[in-house]
């Protein structure tokens, strides 16, 4: 991870900012549509395994944040000079209304279960996804839960406090 | 054996087999399993009170509930506690099952468990000690020996307002009732 690393991504994509430097993880800011190009190509650099995808809800610009975390596996047992920092984050940002990604299962084929993730708790559709079914959830949020404007307070009044107890109803 | 207690022993040996031979389902929920182990092996050796893990619900009087219920766990445990044979004891352990403790305002997370299934007693605390378990064990002597360790019996008779309950928090339920609902209106 270097400063040759950089122009090298540099020059193959546009309109991306990367930001290495010495003391934080590497951070590459890049647009929807890059995204599974750049995954791509850092597959092929080495960094061969994708840790997990997160979601930010940024609820007053109206967009999510998406947040990939690949890492390398090191060879042999001792770090070679220069892969200290294995980890690299890819942020990209998508519109809140029209909340849709292409999958990044061609790349990465765990990140079916992240995705499904993803698509359960904050309503982001992920197109080219083999089954975007429910995964933890039992019930069902017309809002999804982790959405910023979801007010979990007020979903607890009116299901879970309206339950009433069982002596009450004597 | 504590010869106070002969006249107990032969008044109601069935009670004070159940009183002394707790056995705990091994049902893990929520951080509060944490001090179970302690509390079962030879720290604070639970067999002294006659509280045992036991292999399996349908061997298990006592359930202890540890810590937090979120909805899909909640059909686990209705599900543990209808396979256990009565007489059964169930205790709420920590402040999660008591009123949804730090998980108070969480969209997933049961906040009354006695609304769904009966409970005898609770342990508050986030987290009580490993001691806080032999201390309710012992109330609940107390409770049994009174005869005030009723929920089964509650729930036997109540049985279809704890369903109404259930499905409320669950949708529909996919196993038959466990008990005849009786009709309100007669």
């Amino acid at each position: 991870m270097n400063k040759e690393f950089k122009q090298e991504l540099e020059s193959i994509f546009r309109d991306i900012t990367v930001n290495i430097t010495d003391d934080v993880t590497p951070v590459i800011a890049a647009a929807k549509p890059q995204i599974l190009a750049i995954l791509r190509f850092l597959k092929d650099k080495g960094y061969g395994h994708l840790a997990m995808i997160s979601c930010v809800d940024w609820l007053k610009e109206a967009q999510f944040e998406l947040v990939y975390l690949v890492s390398a596996y090191l060879k042999g047992d001792n770090e070679e000079p220069g892969q200290e920092k294995i980890t690299i984050l890819l942020k990209t940002r998508i519109d809140r209304d029209n909340a849709e990604l292409p999958t990044a299962i061609p790349v990465f084929e765990n990140a079916e279960p992240y995705e499904r993730e993803i698509h359960e708790l904050f309503g982001i559709h992920f197109t080219g996804h083999p089954r975007l079914l429910p995964l933890f959830l039992e019930r069902e949020y017309k809002i999804p839960p982790f959405r910023k404007d979801f007010d979990s307070r007020e979903y607890v009044k009116e299901v879970f406090d309206k339950i009433p107890f069982v002596e009450d109803k004597e | 054996m504590d010869r106070n207690q002969i006249k107990k022993w032969l008044e109601s040996p069935g009670k004070m087999g159940h009183k002394y031979s707790l056995w705990a389902v091994y049902f893990c929920t929520g951080c509060g399993i944490i001090e179970i182990p302690p509390v079962i092996t030879s720290r604070w050796d639970a067999e002294r009170f006659g509280v045992l893990p036991a292999p399996s619900p349908r061997q298990a009087n006592l359930f202890l509930i540890t810590g937090y219920v979120s909805v899909k766990t909640l059909k686990a445990i209705i599900k543990t506690y209808e396979q256990m044979p009565e007489p059964k004891y169930t205790v709420g352990f920590g402040s999660c099952p008591i009123n949804g403790g730090m998980y108070w305002d969480s969209y997933n997370t049961i906040k009354h468990l006695d609304k769904y299934i009966p409970i005898d007693g609770w342990i508050a605390g986030c987290m009580p000690r490993p001691e806080a378990i032999f201390i309710a064990v012992t109330h609940l002597w107390t409770l049994i020996d009174k005869g005030m360790a009723k929920g089964y019996v509650k729930y036997r008779e109540n049985y279809g307002r704890y369903r109404e309950n259930q499905e409320k928090a669950l949708g529909k339920l996919e196993w038959p009732r466990l008990f005849p609902i009786k009709d309100e209106n007669e």
